[in-house]
C-alpha cells in the first residue's frame, strides 16, 4: 500500500465543462487568428452577420471549414485510436496498426497516378486533378487494408497480439508499394500526394467537413452502445466471455467502428500522426480511475488538439505554412514521453 | 440437475487433453476437481463453461446444451473464474465487480436496483465493501482473488466454477475462500466446482470428488471413499497414509516426503 493511494481521491466535477471550455475556445481563437491579419472587431462583425467581403470570404471560406473538418478528423482519429488500444490491449495502438493510414496511403497514390490517364489533363495538371475525389480514394483504401487484415487475424483466431502483427506486416508492405510508385512515377502529382501523406488541413472546404460529417454523428452515436463492450474487452477473451460477452461478434463491431472512423478522417486529412495515439493516452490521464469519463474526454481533446495544433502550424510557417502533421508529431513525443513518466 | 457432462472431450492439435469426461452434480453440491499438472482440470472446467469447443461429447445446464446457448444466457447460469485473471490496474473493485452484471443488464438496460443490490452483496460477502474503490494495482494478493470472486458472484449464478481458487494466497486467504464456497453453497445453494491443488482442502470442503489423470476420470465419488481407494498414491506418485483426525470427518492425507528421506 503506497501513501499515494490513501490521498483522498481527487474531485472530478470540473474535467467534462473544463474539457468543454477548452473545446470552445480552442475554436475561437482558430477563428479570430490566422495568416491574414483580420482585426478581432471584424472577426466579430463578420460572425454577427456584418463585415467586409473579404473578411467574411477569409472566416466563412478558408477559416471555418478546415476548423470544422479538422476537429471532426481529430474526434474521429482519437476515438479510433482509443477503440484500438482497448481492444488489442496495446498502449501504442493507432490507425496504422491496424494498416488504415497505409492503406490509404496506397490508394491515394494509385488514384493519383492513374487518373491522368483517364481524365485528360490540360497543361495544368495539378489543377486538373480530381482531388475532389481524394476522400473518397483514400477511406476505400483503408477500409480495405483494416478488412484485409481483420479476415487473416480471424483465420488465425483473432488475437489481440496477432490482430498487431498482422497490421504491422500488411500496413509495411502497402506503405512500400506505396513509396515505391510515388518515387518511380511521382512528377507533379508527387507534390499533392506529399502534401496529404503529412496530414494537412491546408485549403479544406466546408465539402470536406461534410464528407466527415455522417462519420462523426454516427461514431459520437454508437458511443454509448459500444461502452460496455468496450470495458468487457479489456479484459482477456476467457474472462469478458465467461462475463457473458460474445467476444468475436463485439469485437469485430468494434474493430469495424474504429476502422471507418479512422479510414473516413484519414482519407479526408491524411494520417495526422499521433493524434490517435496520444489523445487516449492524454484522456486516460486525466479521467484517471474514472473509466466513463475517459470517451467523452476523448472526444473533446481530440478536436482541441487537432485545433490547436493546426492554428501553430498555419501561425508558424507564415505563407507556407507547416502541415498539422508535423506538428502533432513534433508536440506528441514530449507529450507521451511526459505521460509514460507519470505511468507505473 | 444444474450442470452435467458426458464423454466430453477437448483436443489440442494432436493431443486428447480431456478425453471422455463424464459429470452430474445435485444443485448446492461442491465438486473437487483433483488430478497432477496438466492432467485436464482446467480443460474441463472450460469445456464446461463453453469456452472451448468440445472435439465430442456435451456439457448441459439445466439440460440445454451449453453450445445452442449464447453466452449471456451461460453467464446467467454460470460463473467462471480462471487462473490468474488479468484486469487493468486502474480499474477498481467496484468496476470489476459491476462487469458481473453484464449478463443480466446487457448492452442498452440501466443497471436497476436489484443490480446495485446484487453488486453490493457480492463486495459484502467477499469482505470488501470498504475496499471498493481501490484500484486493483493496490490490492494484496488475496485482495484481488476476492475482487474477482466478488465480480462472479455478482453474477448471481446458480453454478460457479473456480480454476484454483486458492492458488498463491496465504494459508489465511485460503481458508477464508474455502469458507466463502462453503456458505455459497450451504446458504445459497449454490453449485460449485473447483479445480484445487491440495488434496486436504479438497477432501475438507467438497462432498464429492473428481480425480483427474492424463485428461480422463479416475475417480467420481466421496471423499472417503477416495482416501480408501489407493488412488492419490498412485496417481500423483507419492507415499502417503490417511489419518483419522475426527470420527465425523473426513481423513486427512499424511504425504511422507520420500526423496528428502531417501537422499539423507
Amino acid at each position: 500500500m503506497t501513501a499515494a493511494s490513501r490521498i483522498p481521491r481527487r474531485s472530478n466535477a470540473w474535467l467534462l465543462p473544463a474539457a468543454a471550455a477548452s473545446v470552445l475556445l480552442s475554436l475561437l481563437a482558430a477563428v479570430f487568428l490566422g495568416v491574414v491579419d483580420v482585426p478581432a472587431a471584424d472577426v466579430v462583425s463578420v460572425l454577427t452577420g456584418a463585415g467586409s467581403p473579404e473578411a467574411h470570404s477569409i472566416i466563412f471560406e478558408i477559416r471555418l471549414p478546415r476548423i470544422v473538418t479538422g476537429m471532426l478528423a481529430g474526434i474521429q482519429l482519437a476515438v479510433a485510436g482509443l477503440i484500438l488500444q482497448t481492444i488489442t490491449r496495446n498502449p501504442l495502438a493507432d490507425p496504422s496498426l491496424i494498416g488504415v493510414s497505409q492503406g490509404a496511403t496506397l490508394t491515394v497514390t494509385l488514384f493519383l497516378l492513374f487518373t491522368v490517364y483517364i481524365f485528360d489533363p490540360g497543361s495544368n495538371t495539378v489543377a486538373e486533378l480530381p482531388v475532389a475525389w481524394l476522400p473518397l480514394a483514400g477511406m476505400v483504401g483503408g477500409m480495405a487494408a483494416g478488412g484485409i487484415i481483420y479476415l487473416l487475424a480471424f483465420r488465425l483466431e483473432l488475437s489481440p497480439l496477432r490482430i498487431t502483427l498482422c497490421g504491422i506486416a500488411i500496413g509495411a508492405v502497402l506503405h512500400a508499394i506505396a513509396i515505391g510508385l510515388i518515387a518511380g512515377w511521382g512528377s507533379a502529382r508527387i507534390e499533392i500526394i506529399l502534401e496529404w501523406i503529412s496530414g494537412s488541413l491546408y485549403a479544406r472546404t466546408w465539402d470536406h467537413a461534410l464528407f466527415l460529417l455522417p462519420f462523426t454523428v454516427a461514431g459520437l452515436a454508437v458511443l454509448p452502445l459500444i461502452y460496455r463492450p468496450l470495458v468487457l474487452l479489456q479484459f482477456d477473451a476467457p474472462v469478458a466471455r465467461s462475463f457473458g460477452l460474445s467476444y468475436r461478434r463485439q469485437f469485430s463491431v468494434l474493430l469495424l467502428v474504429s476502422c471507418a472512423l479512422a479510414a473516413s478522417a484519414v482519407g479526408v486529412v491524411g494520417p495526422i500522426v499521433f493524434v490517435g495515439l496520444v489523445v487516449p493516452h492524454l484522456a486516460r490521464f486525466l479521467a484517471g480511475r474514472h473509466f466513463a469519463l475517459i470517451l467523452p474526454m476523448t472526444v473533446a481533446l481530440g478536436a482541441v488538439i487537432v485545433t490547436l495544433g493546426d492554428l501553430a502550424g498555419r501561425l508558424a510557417g507564415g505563407a507556407e505554412e507547416v502541415p498539422i502533421g508535423v506538428i502533432t508529431a513534433l508536440a506528441g513525443v514530449p507529450v507521451l514521453l511526459a505521460l509514460l513518466r507519470k505511468t507505473p | 440437475m444444474p450442470l452435467t457432462c458426458s464423454q466430453l472431450s477437448v483436443r489440442y492439435g494432436p493431443r486428447l487433453a480431456l478425453d471422455g469426461f463424464e459429470l452430474s452434480l445435485q444443485k448446492g453440491e461442491i465438486r473437487a476437481l483433483i488430478g497432477p499438472n496438466g492432467s485436464g482440470k482446467s480443460t474441463a472446467l472450460q469445456a464446461l463453461a463453453g469456452l472451448i469447443a468440445p472435439a465430442g461429447g456435451q456439457a448441459a445446464i439445466e439440460g440445454v446444451a451449453v453450445a445452442s446457448m449464447s453466452r449471456r444466457a451461460i453467464a446467467r447460469k454460470l460463473a467462471f473464474l480462471p487462473q490468474q485473471p488479468a484486469a487493468p490496474d486502474e480499474m477498481t473493485i467496484a468496476q470489476l465487480v459491476r462487469q458481473g452484471r453484464f449478463p443480466h443488464v446487457g448492452l442498452f438496460r440501466s443497471y436497476a436496483r436489484r443490480d446495485e443490490e446484487a453488486i453490493e452483496w457480492a463486495l459484502e460477502s467477499t469482505g470488501l465493501t470498504s475496499l471498493a474503490d481501490r484500484t486493483l494495482q493496490e490490492l494484496s494478493g488475496g485482495e484481488r482473488q476476492r475482487a474477482w470472486i466478488s465480480a462472479a458472484l455478482a453474477q448471481e449464478a446458480g453454478i460457479l466454477l473456480l480454476d484454483e481458487p486458492t492458488s498463491f494466497l496465504d494459508i489465511g486467504y485460503q481458508v477464508e475462500v474455502l469458507d466463502l464456497v462453503h456458505r455459497l453453497s450451504r446458504e445459497k445453494g449454490v453449485t460449485i466446482v473447483m479445480a484445487i491443488h491440495d488434496i486436504n482442502q479438497a477432501i475438507a470442503v467438497s462432498d464429492r470428488i473428481s480425480l483427474l489423470e492424463k485428461g480422463e476420470l479416475r475417480f467420481d465419488g466421496e471423499p472417503r471413499a477416495l482416501a480408501e481407494s489407493g488412488l492419490i498414491e498412485k496417481t500423483f506418485r507419492v507415499k502417503g497414509r490417511f489419518v483419522e483426525v475426527a470420527p465425523d470427518k473426513p481423513p486427512h492425507f499424511d504425504v511422507e516426503l520420500a526423496r528428502i528421506t531417501g537422499a539423507a
